[in-house]
């Protein structure tokens, strides 16, 4: 007796949260309608106006008043719009008390054991460990409040937490793929658990709570199980998550953002240990791309070269090339003056 | 006859639905999720699991929910 008595007192409170979800809609609804009574009275203060400036031919004033209209019009749609949906939205009936407790007896006999927290107005129940992808995450109490189910449209009337916690390496609030700050997300489940708890169909709603702990969704989670343990640099072993790692195909380690840089060349990731400093530009480069200078035997990107060779060295050869130049020059004036092609006319000498 | 079908699967439908005398719970489940695995789901007939050929009577609650749902990131 002192059993069916609790759940009849649990049930209870379910069957108050439950009706005043309801009222709520009605609520909006008069909200609604009171907002749009508002716009139009407010439309036709401002269609008054109209009339006595016309009368007056103040037709400025006309148009600030037809100005005004448009926007309460835009507004009168919206509110139209919204007490349309609250009406035509289909009508729930608050469930009866012995079918909530049904509810709760099966709750119990799927789960082996329910909490009912009276001071906390909660009812909870706890799953089987939960291992994803060989990713052990440890048992889940999937908590309701109960005070929150009169919320239910505007925000989310359970939790999930974890007992046994295995968060992931780069956030401690993710217990879970799918679940944040205790806080699950429903995916493909939103629809149903909303169509549940509005119904007033705990079993359903806590079952299928577990089915979205129970299933991993390798397209959108919060953290990944193939980096749930993250990825600690080679070089210096922070963990990061696979968004801030970089892999170096020079040496085909993993690195951090700090451990690696980017080659200016052609920006190919690449480890500090395996990039070098080109000698004049002072810039990061890849194995790749370093050259070594011929003459000097420094290393030097490629963009820093010209014709093999780097700035000082093609420099240097092009002042030798000039000084030699200059004296094969003064050589041949020396020698065998040549007269230049380009100079003097022939003086003729008249006989 | 009539049987309330609670479907659990996607926007969680639940309303009266037909169904021939002597339909078991295996043609029930073929019927209404085509191409889908019974062992997949969850499947409650007034509450209680049931075998798959127990037959279904007029008034019946079935429930059909499955066992992975994804979810995702918000």
């Amino acid at each position: 007796m002192d059993e069916k008595n609790k759940l009849i007192k649990i049930a209870n409170r379910v069957q108050d949260a439950l009706a005043r979800l309801q009222e709520k809609r009605w609520l909006e609804l008069l909200n609604c309608l009171t907002s749009l009574t508002s716009e139009f009275q407010q439309t036709a203060s401002q269609a008054r106006k109209i009339g006595l400036s016309l009368t007056h031919s103040w037709l400025t004033a006309a148009q600030e008043c037809s100005s005004s209209i448009g926007r309460s019009l835009g507004d009168l749609q919206y509110w139209i719009q919204r007490a349309k949906q609250l009406i035509e939205a289909p009508n729930i009936e608050v469930p009866k008390l012995s079918f909530l407790v049904e509810e709760l007896k099966q709750l119990q006999q799927e789960f082996g054991s329910v909490d009912f927290d009276k001071a906390e107005n909660t009812i909870s129940v706890v799953t089987e460990p939960i291992t994803l992808d060989d990713v052990y995450l440890g048992p889940f109490k999937i908590q309701l409040k109960i005070d929150k189910l009169s919320d239910l449209y505007a925000s989310c009337p359970y939790y999930c937490l974890a007992l046994d916690p295995h968060p992931a390496a780069t956030s401690e609030d993710v217990t879970h793929p799918h679940v944040s700050n205790e806080r699950p997300c429903e995916g493909d489940g939103y629809a149903a658990i909303r169509a549940a708890l509005e119904q007033g169909r705990l079993c359903d709603f806590f079952t299928l709570a577990r089915s979205i702990l129970n299933t991993y969704s390798p397209d959108s989670p919060y953290v990944r199980l193939d980096e749930w343990d993250g990825q600690a640099c080679y070089e210096c072993g922070y963990v990061t998550d696979g968004e801030n790692s970089y892999f170096c195909s020079f040496c085909d380690q993993t690195f951090c953002e700090e451990c690696s840089t980017c080659c200016r060349s052609c920006d190919e990731t690449v480890c500090n240990s395996c990039s070098q400093l080109c000698a004049y530009c002072e810039e990061s480069t890849c194995p790749n791309c370093i050259r070594e200078c011929p003459k000097c035997k420094r290393l030097y990107c490629s963009s820093c070269l010209e014709e093999d060779l780097c700035p000082k060295c093609k420099e240097e050869l092009e002042n030798e090339n000039e000084q030699h130049a200059n004296q094969n020059t003064r050589t041949d004036k020396d020698g065998s003056p040549e007269q230049s092609k380009t100079t003097q006319p022939e003086i003729q000498h008249s006989s | 006859m009539k049987i309330l079908f609670i479907d659990n699967d996607g926007g969680g439908f639940a309303d009266y639905v037909e169904a021939a005398q002597g339909t078991t719970v295996e043609n029930f489940f073929n019927e209404k999720m085509p191409g889908r695995k019974p062992e997949d789901y969850l499947i409650r007939v007034n509450r209680l699991p049931v075998p798959k050929d127990n037959v279904l009577r007029d008034g019946d609650r079935v429930t059909i929910t499955p066992l992975k749902i994804e979810g995702a990131k918000s």
